[in-house]
């Protein structure tokens, strides 16, 4: 147990260097991050025009809409995770083998990946996201409590993202596909985690649905926090929340691995 | 232009039974299609809860257009990319010599030899959904205006299938841009909705630099009663000159191919 704070940062050195080596590929992965909340924020900018009443659609107007959809780029790059693509892969080809002879399980060294990548595309991501924000020209109301308490919450989020993703990948064990999983799970990421729209826009079965599941607390939850249109008290219950979430990941993870474990059969190896 | 066709019909069949051989994928295949377009569906519906129209496209407008994009992506998944993707790899590998022994046309054969046929769902799912906005727009729906949509249709394939061309022929000098593809398929989330909300400058680009109006906003607008002469025009004029040049453009990399590694 002592030893694993120094083989979790020795496999992100590790991830990292590897990485370097693409770095054209992985500049180009972290690109289409900027690119999705940047087409939602000139459609949201076209549909004010459109909008029944004058003035904003539920409290958003032009640059309310700016402000979320470039935090949602910047929230939604520190939560990325792409075990639910890979996991499908890794278990038909038996490249998951050499991972499971580690003295350490492969979730920590996805996290080590999945740590390596954002810390590298954070170098160019930073300076495009200044000139976005300084081409849209955002409106923010947010306070040094927003600030204290979107720290927590986004490593939360990141946290919340990266788990019950790789939870979901666990299904790969069993059906050795996870292509419509993955895909499923990537929508509802989009429509009801707020990366599409700000949660308050959705049709409220939409809204009972978003409730239900932990996508709202991974995009929409940081993002409005940062944005300052939440209460104090509004983002303690949020933290808590996240939590809970987190707690829960964990619980189904142990109960999972083990009979997930049992089912491997390193199909292609 | 029969013996092509039947080249064409041909190469369909090989399409056939290589992906015969992995039905469960294709299956699979048919869930992703569905989840994605489900999604799509949803997107709309939040959309138009809250506006009544966006840059002046209604829900039925919108709806035409998801399915031209969906059209679109089909039609380049089935023959336009896993071909380019092929010659880029021959070039590299400098097996492009086989391409170029075969006695028929090379840029025909390069373009069309090898075709993913699953991709047909797309294509199927996205003439449901324009049909089926069409269908809601009937008020105004004309043949004049199907035939219109249609010639947009074909224009815009020739456009994309040209811009692909030219970015594949750019592997004789470049040898390595599969990044390229990536990069397009980045852009090409922008076609999603009609190039109108998009800044003048923005509109420009994915209208003459990524040709994404001439793909899915010109052949929407065509059967939406978007599109007026001034884009008929403009895509008379630029499909076949892209074509010709794409054309050009491929048998000049041809004459620097040396058969790099073969």
């Amino acid at each position: 147990m002592r030893l694993m704070p120094s083989a979790i940062a020795a496999c992100t050195r590790f991830s990292l260097a590897a990485m370097l080596q693409y770095r054209g590929e992985i500049i180009l992965w972290a690109v289409w991050g900027v690119i999705y909340p940047a087409v939602a924020m000139a459609m949201w900018g076209a549909a004010l025009h459109g909008a029944p009443q004058e003035g904003g659609i539920k409290g958003f107007g032009q640059r309310d809409f700016a402000a979320y959809f470039l935090l949602t780029m910047v929230v939604g790059h520190l939560c990325t995770a792409w075990d639910i693509y890979e996991m499908g892969y890794l278990v038909r080809s038996g490249l998951l083998s050499p991972k499971l002879l580690r003295p350490i399980l492969p979730l920590w060294t996805s996290a080590a990946d999945n740590a390596a990548y954002k810390i590298l595309t954070l170098a160019i991501l930073m300076p495009i996201w200044l000139g976005v924000a300084w081409f849209v020209r955002p409106v923010f109301t947010t306070g040094w409590a927003h600030l204290l308490l979107g720290v927590p919450a986004l490593l939360l989020a990141a946290t919340l993202s990266f788990l019950w993703g790789y939870v979901v990948s666990l299904v790969a064990f069993w059906t050795t596909r996870t292509d419509a999983v993955a895909e499923s799970w990537f929508g509802a990421s989009l429509m009801l985690g707020g990366r599409m729209a700000p949660l308050a826009l959705l049709p409220l079965p939409l809204q009972w649905a978003a409730a239900a599941l932990p996508f709202k607390w991974i995009i929409w939850f940081p993002c409005e926090l940062l944005m300052g249109r939440l209460s104090v008290a509004q983002a303690w219950a949020g933290l808590a929340w996240q939590a809970a979430w987190t707690v829960l990941g964990l619980v189904v993870f142990r109960l999972f691995w083990s009979a997930a474990l049992k089912r491997y059969s390193a199909v292609g190896a | 232009m029969f013996r092509h066709l039947r080249l064409i019909w041909l190469f369909a069949r090989l399409g056939i039974q290589n992906n015969a051989a992995y039905r469960f994928d294709f299956f699979m295949r048919l869930v992703v299609s569905f989840v994605q377009m489900a999604g799509e569906l949803v997107g709309l519906w939040i959309i138009f809860s809250n506006t009544r129209s966006l840059a002046g496209w209604n829900a039925y407008q919108v709806l035409v257009l998801l399915g031209v994009f969906r059209f679109m992506t089909g039609v380049i998944g089935l023959v336009i990319a896993p071909n380019m993707r092929l010659i880029m790899e021959d070039v590299r590998n400098g097996t492009l010599d086989f391409v170029l022994t075969k006695p028929v046309n090379s840029q025909f054969y390069a373009s069309f030899r090898q075709i993913v046929i699953w991709r047909l769902i797309d294509l199927a799912l996205g003439v449901g959904l324009a049909t089926f906005g069409g269908l809601h727009l009937a008020a105004q729906m004309s043949v004049g205006r199907v035939l219109l949509f249609l010639l947009m249709l074909g224009l815009g394939a020739t456009v994309i299938y040209s811009f692909w061309l030219i970015l594949a022929t750019a592997a004789f000098w470049f040898t390595r841009i599969d990044n390229m593809e990536m990069v397009f398929w980045n852009v090409f989330e922008a076609g999603r909705y009609p190039v109108d909300i998009y800044r003048p400058w923005v509109r420009w680009a994915l209208t003459y630099l990524v040709p994404l109006a001439f793909l899915i906003t010109f052949p929407a607008g065509a059967l939406a009663g978007k599109t007026g002469a001034g884009a008929l025009l403009a895509a008379m004029l630029v499909a076949p000159v892209t074509l010709l040049g794409a054309s050009l453009f491929w048998r000049y990399g041809l004459r620097h191919y040396s058969g790099a590694s073969a």
